[in-house]
């Protein structure tokens, strides 16, 4: 059984114009304009707009129009009345019931009844006829949100991504075809049921090229095994918001990402899901896919040595080591991050004061930090891991991070 | 629709004379009805001046009057009655408040005139209440906008005041002398007041003032235009500490009912757009801004715009509206801005990169002489037994803007550096307060850009001042 819908509705009181008061008629001749158009824009991350357009029978003099609206989340104070003006020389574009020649109308007050939702507005009319009117209002519970599905091809080198916007109607108002935008994005023409859900495909963005990193960081990831110093190696897909990586053309919402791999048999693989955080243009959204067990990292302080400067003031050298195996059957890339202030800790205990550091000669990553990656509080390096080796057996990878850590007490 | 609830009236007994033989339940009276009808209402206070005036028939000789408000606000000791015509052969005698029906009074009226009399009585009432909102409409290219703004009667007073004169007083005065004058302290003291007295004290001062601001615009309702075919205009009027709009006309609000009405409209107001940094004011985020003024040149500036909402859109360019924010305003002078915050644009990145710290002149406390030395110095060596007293941090930035909008925009940056500070760069940068830099830039559309800038804070005993400098100068990246 349905239960009880919205009732949200236009009438036109047409014993008006000798009316003293909106309060005082006991006998009314109503008309009950339909709506012609609905606008439903979803551009404000906040609120949702609905724009509704109606031909009101107007007759010369004031006329009342009463809005109503039940069991829905109108906010009143929102709702703008506007006369739409009909262009010069629109003659023959006039849709059926308007006015032959257009009407002079305004609002003259607006009443709010007690304890009713609904309110009356006075409106003034040059002449009689009918006016197109639009009637705009944030309507609560009818929401968007955005979520994505990723097919990465089978060598994992790029994927397909659609973006889709869901609607979910809790509003209790039903609308017919019903325009609805995003603020970007394609537009839509589409009926919205009451506690409907709507996903719409917003973009399908193909061939996007895919980064599979590898990275490990003992602040933000931590630690797989803490007694024997192996580090988390979490794996990324990183997508770049940009054209040349086939996307950039909207910041890309947050979301949930499922992401799926072709299988190599025609069929894909659920690999997972993440959140996709707000990703603006020319930035990455990283989409974790799990641990890597496979690449084996152990992070350990090779050298903690300070060196007085005067009274209580040192300067420290530190040297951290990483020992990498790959045991993957190919070659990948990991990305070594590092907080500094965190290594100053680690080491010195926390002065509350940020880390003045230099990289020492004894650093081996080439290259130095990824300079678009890295600031003063964190560095991120690259390490090219080879495959294992024939006989199943990974080479050893040994890198060191050398800090001049200057000037602490 | 009508729930008239109200019994408010005055009644013009028929007895003889006062010392007649007074009939206690049985009574015979005329009810004249109330000509016209003034509302001044006032949204610092829920306090409504009413001014109603009618007319009365009198005889010579003594002439009882009952005036009675049956369920509604009124309050008692402020109803007063004149008389606007043979006022000097008219005189109240007396005033009774019958101690069984607490909503009634009546008035002895002695007269010399056997005829009519327009008389006018005035009271505060509660329950009536204004606010004000505003309604703007940006173009798509988002240089004007429609400003329209609206005044709200709600009328929750128990009483309809059919085809009434409408006032709404914009303001708020400073009642401090007054509330001293009436305690019978200095100003001073009234601080010291109990809350409950000093409201009370409140109350009294503000009736006061009322009563004198009303009898400044004594104009009596003009003809009702309740029917006229065109939006009613509001009159605004500078009074005293005050701003009057008077509604056009008269206006009925039935009792637990509220009315809007347009109070002006700009049609085509322009304004700018700048994005701002201001943590204190807009939290720790990059804002977009519509700054627009309340003068001439916005073609705003004929009144002061009282608090209120304003609500937000723009045209979307297709037919329709996107909803940008509702705000809620200060009183606005005349002259005064109005800033309209967007929140956050998704398509201006907006980000602080740390590139470098380090630090120097540091002194050094040698224990035991009570004598510092720098440490930093090449060739300077200082005895083991002694500490760090004083140093200087640097810390290098880059405050990273990235456009991606199709316009350029005017960027304007406020941080609050507190201690002993020097803001070094080569940035259009200058001090907002002793505490706070501001500087501004403007980024193309489409445009990347770093603004490089260099914060050197003293520290320890190095820290001499408790402020910031701001220095021009060329920073490295």
């Amino acid at each position: 059984m349905r239960r009880r819908t919205a009732a949200m509705g236009v009438v036109v009181l047409a014993v008006l114009a000798a009316m003293p008061t909106v309060a005082s008629a006991r006998i009314k001749l109503i008309t009950l304009p339909v709506r012609q158009r609905v606008e439903i824009q979803l551009d404000n991350p906040n609120a949702t707009l609905v724009e509704e357009e109606r031909v009101v029978p107007l007759v010369k003099g004031v006329n009342q129009v009463d809005f109503s609206w039940a069991n829905t989340q109108i906010d009143p104070n929102t709702i703008v009345f506007r006369v739409v003006p009909r262009a010069e020389g629109a003659e023959g574009e006039r849709p059926e019931g308007e006015a032959a020649k257009p009407l002079d109308v305004s609002v003259l007050s607006v009443s709010y009844p007690p304890n009713e939702a609904a309110l009356v507005w006075q409106v003034a009319a040059s002449d009689s006829g009918s006016a197109r009117v639009r009637i705009s209002y944030l309507l609560g519970n009818l929401t968007k949100s955005f979520n994505y599905r990723a097919v990465a091809s089978h060598d994992e080198k790029t994927l397909t991504l659609r973006q889709y916007m869901r609607l979910q109607n809790l509003a209790n108002e039903e609308f017919g075809s019903t325009g609805l935008w995003a603020g970007f994005g394609p537009r839509f023409l589409k009926p919205i049921g009451i506690n409907e859900t709507k996903e719409m495909l917003m973009e399908k963005y193909e061939s996007v090229p895919v980064r599979k990193t590898y990275t490990c960081d003992p602040q933000e990831f931590g630690y797989f095994d803490r007694p024997k110093n192996k580090l988390l190696v979490p794996m990324h897909y990183v997508l770049k918001n940009d054209e040349e990586n086939k996307l950039g053309r909207a910041p890309l919402q947050f979301g949930k990402v499922r992401i799926f791999q072709d299988d190599g048999h025609g069929s894909t693989a659920f690999l997972g899901e993440d959140w996709g955080k707000f990703t603006p243009l020319d930035d990455e959204m990283r989409l974790s896919v799990g641990t890597a067990q496979d690449v084996v990292v152990r992070r350990t302080i090779d050298k903690n040595e300070q060196k007085r400067v005067a009274g209580n003031l040192y300067h420290r050298e530190v040297i951290v080591k990483y020992e990498i195996e790959n045991f993957k059957d190919k070659a990948v890339t990991l990305d070594v991050q590092e907080s500094l202030r965190a290594i100053r800790n680690e080491v010195g205990g926390d002065t509350g004061r940020d880390a003045e550091w230099e990289l020492g000669e004894l650093t081996t990553f080439e290259g130095g930090p990824d300079e678009e990656k890295s600031d003063f509080d964190r560095v991120v390096f690259h390490a090219d891991l080879p495959a294992r080796g024939a006989d199943d057996k990974a080479t050893k990878i040994v890198h060191k991070l050398h800090l001049l850590i200057k000037n602490e007490w | 629709m009508t729930n008239r609830r109200l019994s408010q009236a005055v009644a013009l007994l028929s007895v003889l004379a006062v010392g007649a033989v007074e009939a206690r339940n049985v009574d015979l009276s005329t009810v004249p009805d109330r000509d016209t009808v003034q509302l001044t209402i006032y949204n610092s206070e829920d306090i409504t001046l009413v001014r109603e005036t009618r007319k009365v028939s009198f005889k010579p000789g003594a002439n009882p009057l009952q005036f009675s408000w049956a369920n509604t606000l009124i309050d008692p000791t402020s109803v007063e009655l004149r008389f606007l015509t043979d006022a000097d052969k008219l005189d109240v005698l007396d005033t009774t408040f019958p101690h069984d029906k607490p909503q009634m009074l009546y008035w002895n009226v002695q007269s010399e005139i056997d005829g009519e009399a327009t008389v006018e009585i005035t009271y505060f009432t509660s329950g009536i209440t204004w606010s004000a909102d505003y309604v703007c409409i940006a173009n798509p290219e988002e240089t004007e906008m429609g400003f329209e703004g609206f005044v709200r009667v709600f009328n929750n007073s128990g009483e309809e005041y059919e085809d009434a004169q409408i006032r709404l007083v914009v303001g708020k005065i400073n009642l401090v002398e007054k509330i001293a004058e009436l305690a019978k302290i200095p100003v001073s003291e009234v601080v010291l007041l109990e809350e409950r007295k000093r409201e009370e004290l409140k109350a009294k001062a503000m009736k006061k003032a009322i009563a004198y601001g009303a009898r400044l615009g004594g104009a009596s309702a003009p003809a009702d235009a309740a029917q006229e075919a065109r939006p009613k205009e509001i009159i605004k009027e500078g009074l005293s500490e005050y701003f009057i709009y008077t509604i056009e006309g008269t206006e009925t609000i039935a009792d637990g009912w509220s009315k809007r009405t347009r109070s002006f409209e700009g049609t085509t107001v322009p304004f700018k757009i700048q994005y701002r940094y201001r943590e204190p004011e807009y939290g720790p985020q990059l804002v977009r801004m519509y700054l627009l003024a309340n003068d001439e040149e916005s073609k705003l500036g004929t009144t002061p715009l009282p608090d209120g909402v304003v609500r937000l859109f723009r045209q979307t360019g297709r037919d329709g509206l996107s909803f940008l924010v509702a705000q809620p305003i200060k009183y606005v002078p005349i002259g005064d801005k109005i800033e309209l915050n967007l929140g956050p644009d998704p398509e201006v990145i907006f980000e602080l990169v740390k590139r470098r710290v380090w630090r120097d002149t540091i002194w050094m406390h040698i224990h035991g002489a009570d004598v510092f030395r720098r440490a930093d110095q090449p060739g300077v060596e200082i005895e083991v037994n002694s500490t760090v007293a004083g140093w200087d941090d640097h810390t290098r930035f880059a405050q990273r803007v990235r456009n991606y909008s199709k316009k350029p925009i005017d960027l304007e940056v406020r941080r609050t550096l507190p201690g002993h500070v020097v803001f070094r760069s080569g940035l259009d940068a200058k001090n907002h307060d002793y505490r706070t830099v501001q500087y501004t830039a403007a980024v193309k559309a489409g445009e990347k850009t770093d603004l490089v800038y260099e914060i050197l804070e003293h520290q320890g005993r190095n820290k001499k001042q408790d402020n910031v400098t701001v220095e021009k100068a060329a920073v490295g990246r």
